[in-house]
This record gives structure tokens, C-alpha cells and sequence, in this order.
């Protein structure tokens, strides 16, 4: 029998809000989180370890493991105390009723590599919004996000990430 | 180190070598640190069961972020991602191997950079593909 969460429908105000772009936010590249993430991953290359022998592979200090771009800096009241993204202003709203939350997918496009050290700013839009209906709808939210170094403004990397909610 | 491939030696239809994943719980508690997700579906099985999942399941950004590792070990420190993503099409649990792969599917040459495409995924034991994806590579040439 169909309940309540099956009646969303993607309402004229959540399709204006495809587009707007978020506040910046900072994101950190440290020698600690780089190793931190490499050790999540399993990896033993010492490019994501040694900081010394990083430099002498040409790198300005340990590389950052693909899929990690820094972490966002956190802030009490600012930042999702699950997820840790930011909750800015300027960002879109929406709200969502289901419960089941999933990843649907991530799109990585590197200008360049990331490395210990390196402060990034992010700003994120709402690219796109879908709704599966079935027995169990889901809507499918995908949002962009562009990284770029903070001193230089230099584009370092552009990622999409889709996340599921049923 | 790896052993540096170049872009000569590679052609379409190529299988690039295989990594071997199997996520302890400890595992995802250490990623999730690193990763600042704190999605409790990857780490408490009462809250991840109530949510309608039968037990724990790896990240999706994880299984993503073997995919980024498996062609990082293949391209060397000569080469350089240009970008890769997958979606996540099916669950995958702590203490089941999880096989990531790749094929080469294109070779080119752009602007003087040798540009390699592949179809990457991970695989679970009975083969279903959980995470299908694309990469694009630049490796460098032997010239």
C-alpha cells in the first residue's frame, strides 16, 4: 500500500533551485589526513607516506589517495555532523522525506594533482534531479562541485556526486 | 613502485592487473575517519538493518576510491589520471572480496598526450559487476 513518501514529486521550486551555486567552502589537505585516507584505502605506496620521498618523485609533499579532495573544514553548527559537507548559505534546500539514504555514484575530473598542503575552495550546485517510481521510489539527486586551489584559483579538480534517497 | 607501463605497450582489449579488496569493519571505521562519511549503515548493523539493509555494506566512495587506487598502481608515477567515476548499482559487505578491474577499451594521441580510456568496475566473488565505471589515463610514451 503506497504511503506518504510516495507522493513526492519534484515541485517547480526544487527544479529552480538546479543551478545555484553555494557559497565557497575550504577544504584542508593535510600530511595527516593524506595518510589517514591512504590507510582507509588499504594502500602502502609511500607516495601517500613518505614526504621525502614524494619529493624526491618531483611532488611538493605526499600525494592524496584518487577520491580524496581534503577534508571541509568543520565548524559546529556549520557542517553536517554526519556527513561533515557543509550546510552554507546559498546552497540548495531541499526537502526530502525519505528515510534510505545511498550512494549513486561519483564522476572525478583532476586538472591536477593533490597534495598535502594544498588548500582548496569548493563551491557546489544542484545539477540534476530524478525521481524512479516503483513499488519503492527513489529520488536520484546529483550535485557539482568544482575545487579550486586557493591561492591561485586554478580549476584543480570538478567532481559529481549522486546520492540515492528512498 | 610500481613498474612504469607505456603507452606503446598498451592496446585496446588489454586487461590492466587486478586488485583484491576485503573490507574488515575496521576498515570502513578507519575510511570513515579519513572520508568524514559517519553514515551509520557502515559501521551499526541495528541502525543499517532498520534502514531496511540486511547488515553492514562498504561505502560506495570507497569502493570508488579502490577503483582510483587500482589505476594509480597500474599507471605509474609517469602517468596521470584525467578522470574516472562509477555508479553504484549493487551492495557490497565487510569480509567479502571485492575484485577491482579494468579493460582498456581506446588508445589515442591528443595534443602530444597519449590518452588511454577503460571500463573499470569492481566484481563481487560470483562475478556481478557492483560498481561499473570509465577512466581516462595519459602514460607516457617511450619516445
Amino acid at each position: 500500500m503506497p504511503d506518504t513518501e510516495t507522493a513526492l514529486q519534484i515541485t517547480d521550486d526544487m527544479r529552480a533551485q538546479i543551478g545555484v551555486e553555494s557559497e565557497p567552502w575550504t577544504y584542508e589537505v593535510t600530511t595527516t589526513s593524506v595518510r589517514m585516507y591512504a590507510r582507509g584505502i588499504g594502500s602502502e605506496d609511500p607516495i601517500h607516506y613518505d614526504v621525502d620521498f614524494a619529493k624526491q618523485q618531483g611532488f611538493r609533499s605526499i600525494v592524496a589517495p584518487l577520491g580524496y579532495i581534503g577534508t571541509p573544514v568543520y565548524l559546529p553548527g556549520s557542517n553536517d555532523p554526519t556527513f561533515g559537507f557543509p550546510r552554507r548559505a546559498g546552497g540548495p534546500r531541499l526537502d526530502i522525506p525519505f528515510k534510505g539514504l545511498l550512494d549513486g555514484g561519483t564522476e572525478t575530473e583532476y586538472f591536477d594533482v593533490i597534495c598535502a598542503g594544498d588548500v582548496l575552495e569548493e563551491t557546489s550546485h544542484l545539477a540534476d534531479l530524478k525521481l524512479r517510481e516503483g513499488a519503492r521510489p527513489m529520488l536520484f539527486i546529483t550535485n557539482e562541485s568544482v575545487y579550486k586551489d586557493k591561492a591561485t584559483g586554478k580549476v584543480v579538480v570538478k567532481q559529481r556526486l549522486t546520492s540515492i534517497h528512498m | 613502485m610500481t613498474h612504469q607501463v607505456f603507452f606503446e605497450d598498451v592496446h585496446a582489449g588489454d586487461e590492466i592487473p587486478q586488485l583484491r579488496k576485503n573490507c574488515s569493519t575496521q576498515q570502513l571505521v578507519q575510511w570513515a575517519a579519513a572520508s568524514g562519511d559517519f553514515y551509520q549503515i557502515h559501521y551499526d548493523r541495528d541502525f543499517a538493518q532498520a534502514t531496511g539493509l540486511k547488515g553492514l555494506i562498504v561505502h560506495g566512495a570507497l569502493k570508488n576510491a579502490f577503483l582510483g587506487q587500482l589505476l594509480h598502481d597500474w599507471i605509474g608515477e609517469g602517468g596521470q589520471i584525467r578522470r574516472f567515476g562509477c555508479s553504484y548499482r549493487g551492495m557490497d559487505e565487510p569480509g567479502q572480496d571485492i575484485l577491482c578491474r579494468g579493460v582498456v577499451t581506446k588508445t589515442y594521441t591528443l595534443d602530444g598526450r597519449h590518452y588511454v580510456d577503460l571500463d573499470i568496475w569492481t566484481e563481487k566473488p560470483d562475478g556481478k559487476r557492483t560498481s561499473p565505471g570509465t577512466a581516462t589515463v595519459t602514460l607516457p610514451g617511450r619516445a
